[in-house]
């Protein structure tokens, strides 16, 4: 509920839209808080909030619709006083109203207010109005061309733009000063005229009245020297709630000459996820009906504030529970206090078999043998899977299964770039990965490539982005993890980015030189990358040429013989990017634990959280103490205890889908499930432009010829950028492994594994014990060797049945799945 | 399927095959959707082949030949008249021709697209490429008519909503819709008496009782944990939904129907005629009478740099009459009225014929600025004839559209609002159709 009084002093209190928690008057005690008291050029208003205190001591915050107000009693006691430092004293009498049967009074509470402002104007209130109704969003007037002839900017990013839009274009009859309610903007926007959006407000609301006024007032602008916005904050920043629990949120812009103004009203709310909380125009805060978690974003002109919601489940775990848990290093703690918060607890610690089949696939991407998970299985010493971890990470196949996972971001095209290119690009990330090259070399050697294409693979990178703008816009989001794409055009929507942030950092690709490289197709010739002497990137939008500065806003020094790429690779891996250890480790606990800690891995901002934020600032901590050493950084996140937890829900985390309190089970990737198949069966693969016995996770391009490979998704080479992989299921996938030629014949063939175990001296048990050992990793159990067992005949004839195993077993998600 | 080289070198089949498995996607995951909130049955929902011509088909030797220009111009084939008055067309098109009645025919739409990646994109996308591509281009920066209809409209009966044949167009795919949007690719050529969809039966080798036995062994041995309860989010509980959806497909004659050519008589296919084109066409019809939304038709050949006039003969004549034996089929099953057909490629050619340096015959270039695109059916008026050309065929001149209005002619169509707001995997706001406005002629 919010009480607001005009100069004329007539007090009006608004109303919220319902909720539908019954309350129980003899249940509840109420109380009153005033927001920032906040006044415009015709009114002030501060914001009242009931707080009703309920049996068990959680408050929530009442709205209109639950106690009607008696706005007749709600009145001034006097005139405005003038206090000594500018502000205004109200004092308001007793405020009545009922709630259900009852009815209830406010004492007379005194509130003081900064002097209003003379005079109602542009920038400073009637713009965000414009965001506030979604008038200028993307699918409204703020789409490039706009909607019906009437153009604003995307969000109000540009003020002389839609100044002009309003008061002088068409033809001026959009405001008319002498008459405001005659003005077509208000006309169209409480729908007294027909409006594509339909009615956004009504006559007579606060805001009609306050655009009323700065039309009558002849629609002044904002004057430059008028105090400007620093930030925009959101009170409370963040709040744990009980499911369906609702509350008042409130937007508080500070500005320049210290004052604070309560713009709830004008602020523009969005939850990130709408099942776990919504929040409505006004600022009403509603909780969904299960535990969960999300940020909401409040914009506010071009600031932006983000509240944190926590809905924790229901009931109490004592500390004990805890206390208890095991803390194997510094990431068990942290996972620990953020399951606490929410309520949860951790599943039970998984299997030596599973955890030694997921530290395989996890670490090189293939499946252990029978005989090394024998061996780990009998193993008896209490460092065992410590010790697994370090093994792995010397094996040769890791070079290859991570320096993948790069390709996946930075492998081009080779109908773009030429063969060769890639080729080569695709050799330098696995000899960087087999020598593990640190990552801020890694990076630094990418962003500073210069020479031959044909000779230095990094230097790839710009073959296939060749202007700064794309290069600016990928060297961003791999190694920032900062999407500014959308900031080359407009405002970026739900960022800080502006363009001006966007072309300068894109201007330090400015001098980046080529020479010679016939494009593509197939090979392309060589190409060398090399720098110009000079050279600025022109700015989009003005066209000026725009100075080199890092998106924390500093402009580097650069002397007339530095190379501005040397200087930005030095800014980008300097200890003080708040972003560069932040978005590997991020990437590499997404790689090993199937999900980011902020998910999508690459798009790090404000208004997108991590689940765990201490979490993430401690991995991006430790990888820069340990000098960015890939394979320490994998070792730190797979010696702790949450790594080894089963994927198996327990009843205090079956809702959790982010807090790491169990495994997150995913489909393995395409490579890795075609070398998986080829393991298991003792086949080969037989690609083009491969050596023979090739793996799938050796192909230099993603165009090599496999069916198989296409059908699990590996990236389309077709898109630009490359698509992300994605580790859904689909129904072909499963036609394929089930009915497929290829995979059928691999089954049938006479020196496969089916047809060796089949003629092999195995006795029947211990044939079913190897067959689970290839596929599962794992011994059978009791009860799945009796079936197995139960369906092969004597030796000489059991061929058949084997390879109907061997299909069985393949054809479930055990074995496509890391569990 | 022939294989055919583009200007830029490229032969066209590999690229296809190289890329394109992995669009194999999912139309089923829809038809799982639908099934769940299936409709009562009501009138016969609309549909769409698009006959996509790559390479760019002349517009001279089509359906706007110019016999009044100079012969470096007009080129070597005359033209014939309609049933529309006045109207002309090549005279290769005389099956067509003879059911102009039933035709609408576009000579005004133009871009400024003047390569094959981003001409393509562009025409099957309604969405200009973002950055400049090149011409061997495949690229997606915006979801395909394809796969949005896809998005948009479901198909029943556990068939996908997407089809290409025999292969993806170079933009056909979902972009940011996801792959289970990407067109489900019949890659085998159903002129083939042995003709199947891949992996949606059991292989040769393995008996019917032996398949059986290896699904209820598989379900025994399945003792993975799931968790019913949805908010775990456990990727396993979709295999369930996936495995048996497969499997109801494999056993479902009546999906699996749709894909079995060998149930058309004789007579029929031998009107479409006996080629992979002309039978690939009917396979389309059947689709599309099973209750698939859209349908391509992938069929190369089109740029005729050289060697335009011999090559377009043959070409032209074989188009011709497997599209005027589609349409014609269609409306005798009374489908027209509800089927959209489609014939285009991605630009026209150039008004002067040239040879090119290296080549020994003649032929056109790239051109955009003129394209013509037949039309029919799905309340298409028929006989009529939008927009024009100058004299020589430079550049459309009158009732001058742009793709866009094109494709959000087609999404209209087909029910689909073009001005919806879409969301890329970041959450962009991209509207499906950056001009919303129709061709208003092909309205009705």
């Amino acid at each position: 509920m919010r009480a607001r009084a005009s100069r004329s002093q007539a007090v009006r209190c608004r109303s919220y839209v319902p909720l539908k928690t019954p309350v129980k008057s003899s249940t509840v005690r109420l109380s009153v808080g005033w927001a920032v008291p906040t006044t415009t050029g015709i009114a002030w208003w501060a914001q009242l909030i009931l707080h009703l205190a309920n049996s068990d001591n959680r408050t929530s915050d009442l709205f209109g619709s639950e106690c009607q107000v008696k706005s007749a009693k709600c009145k001034l006691k006097s005139a405005p006083e003038r206090g000594p430092s500018g502000t205004l004293h109200f004092s308001l009498l007793t405020l009545h109203f009922a709630l259900l049967f009852s009815l209830f009074a406010i004492p007379s509470a005194d509130i003081a207010a900064a002097e209003p402002s003379s005079a109602v104007t542009f920038e400073s209130d009637i713009q965000p109005l414009l965001t506030r109704f979604g008038c200028n969003a993307g699918a409204c007037h703020g789409k490039s061309r706009g909607q019906n002839g009437f153009a604003l900017s995307l969000l109000g990013f540009d003020s002389d733009m839609d100044y002009a839009a309003l008061v002088h274009e068409g033809r001026g009859r959009r405001v008319f000063s002498a008459s405001p309610a005659t003005s077509l903007l208000l006309r169209k926007a409480t729908g007294q005229v027909p409006h594509g959006g339909g009615a956004r407000f009504a006559p007579g609301t606060p805001h009609y009245e306050l655009i009323s006024a700065w039309l009558l007032s002849g629609a002044p602008r904002t004057p430059a020297d008028a105090p400007k916005i620093v930030r925009v904050v959101v009170e409370p920043a963040n709040r744990s709630l009980v499911p369906k629990e609702s509350f008042a949120l409130k937007a508080i812009a500070e500005y320049s000459n210290g004052a604070r103004r309560d713009v709830t009203d004008s602020t523009a709310f969005q939850s990130n996820d709408r099942a776990v909380v919504a929040i409505n125009g006004e600022g009403q805060v509603q909780a969904g009906s299960l535990p969960g978690e999300t940020a909401i974003m409040a914009r506010y002109m071009s600031h932006i504030a983000v509240c944190a919601i926590t809905i924790p489940l229901p009931g109490a775990v004592p500390d004990a529970a805890y206390d208890a848990l095991p803390r194997l290093n510094e990431i068990d703690a942290l996972v620990w206090k953020k399951l606490k918060l929410m309520g949860m607890l951790p599943s039970p610690n998984t299997s030596d078999a599973t955890f030694h089949r997921r530290s395989f696939l996890r670490v090189i991407g293939r499946l252990p043998t029978p005989d090394e998970t024998r061996a780990f299985l009998a193993d008896n010493r209490s460092d065992k899977r410590q010790l697994l971890v370090d093994q792995l990470l010397q094996r040769p196949e890791y070079a290859d299964f991570w320096a993948n996972k790069w390709a996946d971001l930075l492998r081009p095209n080779p109908y773009r770039v030429g063969v060769k290119a890639v080729w080569n690009l695709d050799s330098w990330l696995r000899d960087a990965f087999r020598r593990n090259m640190p990552y801020d070399q890694f990076v630094r050697e990418l962003v500073t490539a210069q020479g031959n294409t044909f000779r230095e693979g990094a230097t790839v990178l710009y073959r296939d982005r060749p202007t700064p703008v794309e290069i600016g816009s990928s060297v961003s989001q791999l190694f920032l993890g900062v999407r500014l794409e959308c900031a080359k055009c407009h405002h970026h929507p739900f960022e800080v980015w502006s363009q001006d942030d966007f072309y300068g950092f894109a201007s330090f690709f400015a001098r980046v030189g080529h020479h010679g490289g016939i494009s593509p197709p197939i090979s392309g010739t060589e190409e060398i990358i090399y720098n110009l002497p000079a050279g600025l990137l022109n700015h989009g939008r003005t066209g000026l040429p725009v100075e080199p500065k890092t998106l924390t806003g500093q402009s580097l020094k650069i002397g007339p013989d530095d190379d501005p790429r040397e200087v930005l690779a030095e800014w980008i891996t300097s200890e003080s990017n708040p972003f560069f250890a932040k978005v590997m480790a991020n990437r590499v606990w997404s790689e090993l634990m199937g999900q980011g800690l902020v998910d999508p891995v690459d798009d790090i901002r404000a208004t997108n959280p991590a689940s765990n934020e201490p979490l993430l600032d401690y991995l991006a901590a430790d990888f820069r103490q340990h000098k960015y050493d890939i394979k320490h950084l994998i070792r730190r996140i797979m010696t702790s205890h949450v790594f080894g937890l089963s994927s198996n829900p327990s009843e205090r985390n079956i809702s959790d889908t982010k807090n790491f309190s169990r495994y997150y089970r995913q489909r393995l990737r395409a490579e890795v499930l075609l070398d998986s198949v080829n393991d298991v069966l003792g086949t080969e693969e037989d690609f083009a432009a491969m050596a023979p016995g090739s793996r799938a996770s050796q192909l230099w391009t993603h165009r090599a010829a496999s069916q198989f490979l296409d059908t699990f998704g590996r990236p389309d080479p077709n898109q630009d950028p490359p698509c992300e992989r994605t580790s859904d299921v689909t129904t072909p996938q499963v036609l394929h492994l089930m009915n497929s030629p290829a995979f059928n014949k691999k089954l049938a063939t006479d020196t496969a594994q089916p047809a060796r175990l089949a003629a092999s001296e195995l006795p029947n048990d211990k044939l079913v014990e190897e067959v689970f050992l290839r596929i599962y990793c794992r011994p059978p159990t009791t009860a799945e060797m009796t079936k197995a067992a139960a369906i092969l005949p004597a030796k000489e004839s059991r061929r058949p049945n084997v390879e109907d195993l061997f299909w069985a077993l393949m054809n479930t998600p055990e074995f496509y799945f890391v569990d | 399927m022939t294989t055919h080289r583009n200007c830029e070198g490229l032969q066209r089949r590999d690229c296809l095959k190289l890329g394109l498995g992995a669009l194999l996607g999912g139309g089923f995951v829809d038809a799982l959707r639908l099934r769940t909130n299936a409709e009562p049955k009501t009138a016969r929902k609309t549909s769409c082949i698009l006959v996509w011509l790559d390479g760019g088909p002349s517009h001279f030797e089509t359906f706007d030949p110019k016999p009044d220009a100079p012969a470096e111009i007009r080129g070597e084939f005359s033209s014939i008249q309609t049933k529309i008055p006045g109207v002309n067309f090549s005279e290769n098109m005389t099956k067509l021709a003879a059911i102009s009645d039933k035709l609408t025919i576009i000579r005004s739409v133009r871009h400024d697209q003047n390569n094959h990646g981003a001409g393509n994109h562009y025409m099957t996308t309604g969405s200009p490429t973002r950055i400049p591509v090149s011409c061997g281009a495949f690229v997606s920066f915006h979801p395909s008519m394809g796969s949005v209809t896809s998005a948009e409209r479901g198909a029943p009966a556990g068939l996908p909503p997407y089809f290409s044949l025999p292969d993806m167009t170079r933009s056909g795919g979902p972009n940011f819709l996801g792959a289970r949007h990407a067109p489900f690719v019949v890659a085998d050529d159903p002129n083939n008496a042995a003709f199947q969809v891949r992996d949606v039966t059991i292989p040769k080798d393995v008996a019917d009782g032996r398949a059986m036995t290896r699904r209820e062994l598989r379900n025994q041995m399945d003792g993975l944990l799931r968790f019913q309860d949805r908010s775990t989010g456990d990727p396993v509980l979709g295999v369930d939904e996936n495995f048996h959806q497969a499997v109801s497909l494999m056993t479902s004659p009546a999906a699996l129907a749709a894909f079995e050519i060998q149930r058309e008589s004789p007579l029929v296919r031998d009107n479409y005629g006996r080629s992979a084109f002309g039978q690939r066409a009917l396979l389309a019809r059947r689709l599309v009478e099973a209750g698939v939304p859209f349908v391509t038709l992938n069929n190369g050949g089109w740029d005729h740099h050289s060697n335009i006039f011999p090559a377009f003969k043959k070409q032209g004549q074989e188009l011709e009459s497997v599209v005027a034996t589609l349409i014609e089929d269609l409306d005798q099953r009374g489908l027209l009225e509800t089927t959209l057909v489609i014939v285009m490629g991605e630009f026209g050619r150039t008004p002067t014929i040239s040879t090119l340096p290296g080549s020994t015959t003649p032929g056109r270039d790239h051109w955009s600025n003129a394209i013509s695109i037949l039309v029919a059916g799905c309340g298409t008026p028929g006989g009529q004839v939008v927009g024009a050309t100058d004299r020589n065929g430079y550049t459309a001149i009158e009732k001058i559209y742009a793709p866009e209005n094109l494709v959000s002619s087609v999404y209209l169509k087909l029910g689909i609002n073009p001005d919806k707001m879409l969301y890329n995997t970041v959450g962009r706001p991209t509207h499906l159709v950056s001009d919303s406005r129709p061709i208003a002629e092909l309205m009705g």
